[in-house]
């Protein structure tokens, strides 16, 4: 009798993981900010992370870059594997990592320059110096943010000027410039309108073919749109991790059940 | 506001329930009247039909409103597409109650024969299925469904020996061949009723716990 048909949603076996984190444990402090995350991230996939606010999303995030590095007292322990190197080791070049993983804030932060010299800034830093080279990476990277056709006219204007979208997706170009591999997002659009919220959600998801993003986000159904695989956090622990689809129709703990739902509390 | 929603989605449930005992009574005092030849309950039952169709057309306007409104996710999502699909069947059940109805004007000069064969047997099980499912729906107790293939199997036995059974007094006496038919329909209209029960079992259990099974 009932016959269960339904396909699993679970991890498909063929796709990579680009970051994988073993028993990430993390102290601000006193403060045990992170239990226990063991987690993987898949290439070319979006991933987000959602929970309450203080349940360590921001943690979390900055652990796969080594951000939480300049916070004083903040002490790590676990692995985290970046294409199967531990980034945590001593010999690691932490300028390396972040020029392979990118971070996109909550608040745009363009540099108080130029629309071109905002973009051309890291490839510059990197060693880059000739201008056609450089004419070449600002254009494919404002193209790909989708920002283009909205600056073309104005590179040399200063990117305080555009709006809050532009500014953020300015920030997007930036970090493409470099030509991470990963691209990191906190709460990328939640100060902004439902339009430019928009736009930047089209940006990720076209994004998603030559990058892997991991996006942190309030909004449900932001991370229902937009990502492939989420993983609900609660008091620093990874509570449930697996497909998107599965966790919003289907999540299998009732902590995840009841936080999505509006329950909590 | 996420607890309003809740709220709202209590009252649509509490509706859906009226709805289905309302379906339920149709189908149940249709067989009624059609063995008691009851001609006032018979009217009685086809005059329910634009009150099944009003809870219908509102239950899904007050559901589709919600949607937009609270977005909702898991459970609540999976809540809102149970009733929007049992709404459908339960309507349907309603409407074999009011087709059967009609048949026993028909009859109204007919006599019957052999004490209907087993329409009313046939009609207390479907009856309890409906009854099953519309409380595992309350109650999210799912054990209430979980002989449904077998009952829907029982269900559709009996509707072939109602059907063989009319086939050999029609062949007996040609003055049994409208009883008969309208029989045969009555038993056709039973089977299909266990049939809409089995989908919304299937709906209920995903409800409750998000698996899409197949009953029946
Ligand atoms: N620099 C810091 N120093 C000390 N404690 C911190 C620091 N940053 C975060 N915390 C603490 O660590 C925990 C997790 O914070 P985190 O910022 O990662 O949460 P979050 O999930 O991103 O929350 P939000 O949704 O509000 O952004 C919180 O208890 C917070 O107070
Ligand atoms: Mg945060």
């Amino acid at each position: 009798m009932n016959k269960d048909i339904t396909r699993d949603g679970k991890a498909n076996g063929s796709s990579q993981s680009v970051i994988t984190t073993q028993d990430v444990n993390l102290w601000y402090g006193a403060t045990h900010a992170l239990l226990d995350i063991t987690m993987e991230i898949k290439t070319n996939n979006v991933t987000a992370l959602i929970g309450p606010s203080g349940c360590g999303k921001s943690t979390l995030i900055r652990v796969f870059d080594r951000m939480n590095d300049i916070i004083d007292g903040c002490r790590i322990e676990g692995k985290v594997y970046f294409r199967g190197k531990n980034i945590y080791d001593p010999d690691v070049d932490v300028i390396e990592i972040r020029k392979r993983i990118g971070m996109i804030f909550q608040k745009p932060n363009p540099f108080p320059m130029s629309v071109y010299d905002n973009v051309a800034y890291g490839p510059k830093v990197h060693g880059i110096t000739a201008r056609s080279h450089l004419d070449e990476i600002v254009e494919k990277s404002l193209r790909l943010a989708a920002l283009w056709n909205e600056v073309e006219d104005r590179l040399d204007q200063s990117a305080i000027g555009l709006s809050g979208g532009q500014q953020q997706r300015l920030c997007i170009a930036r970090a493409l410039a470099v030509e991470p591999e990963v691209i990191l997002m906190d709460e990328p659009t939640s100060a902004l309108d439902p339009i430019a919220t928009a736009k930047i959600e089209d940006l990720i998801t076209d994004l998603r073919k030559q990058y892997t993003v991991v996006i942190v986000t309030h909004n449900m159904q932001q991370a229902a749109r937009i990502s492939d695989f989420t993983g609900f956090m609660y008091l620093g622990k990874l509570i449930e991790f697996g497909r998107t689809v599965q966790i919003f129709e289907r999540p299998g703990q009732e902590l995840t059940e009841n936080y999505i739902t509006g329950r909590f509390g | 506001m996420v607890e309003k929603f809740h709220l709202k989605l209590d009252d649509m449930k509490e509706e859906v329930l009226k709805m289905g005992f309302l379906a339920e009574e149709m189908l149940e005092k249709s067989i009624i009247a059609l063995k008691d030849r009851n001609k006032e309950l018979a009217e009685e039952v086809i005059s329910k039909k634009g009150e099944i169709a009003a809870l219908d057309f509102n239950i899904e306007k007050d559901v589709l409103h919600l949607v937009p409104l609270y977005q909702p996710m898991a459970k609540d999502m999976r809540t809102i597409a149970c009733i929007l699909k049992m709404i459908t069947y339960l309507t349907r059940i309603g409407r074999y109650g009011k087709d059967i109805a009609k048949a026993v004007l028909e009859l109204e000069q007919e006599p019957h024969i052999s004490k209907l064969v087993s329409i009313p047997y046939m009609a207390e099980m479907v009856n309890s299925m409906i009854d099953d499912v519309l409380k595992a729906f309350e109650t999210e107790d799912l054990s209430l469904i979980a002989d449904f293939d077998e009952r829907d199997d029982k269900v559709d036995a009996l509707r072939y020996s109602i059907f063989r059974e009319c086939i050999s007094y029609m062949t007996e006496n040609p003055r049994n061949i409208t009883q008969c038919a309208h029989y045969i329909m009555v038993a056709r209209y039973l089977e299909r009723c266990a049939d809409h029960a089995c989908k919304i079992a299937e709906k209920v259990h995903y409800m409750v716990n998000g698996e899409h099974i197949e009953i029946g």
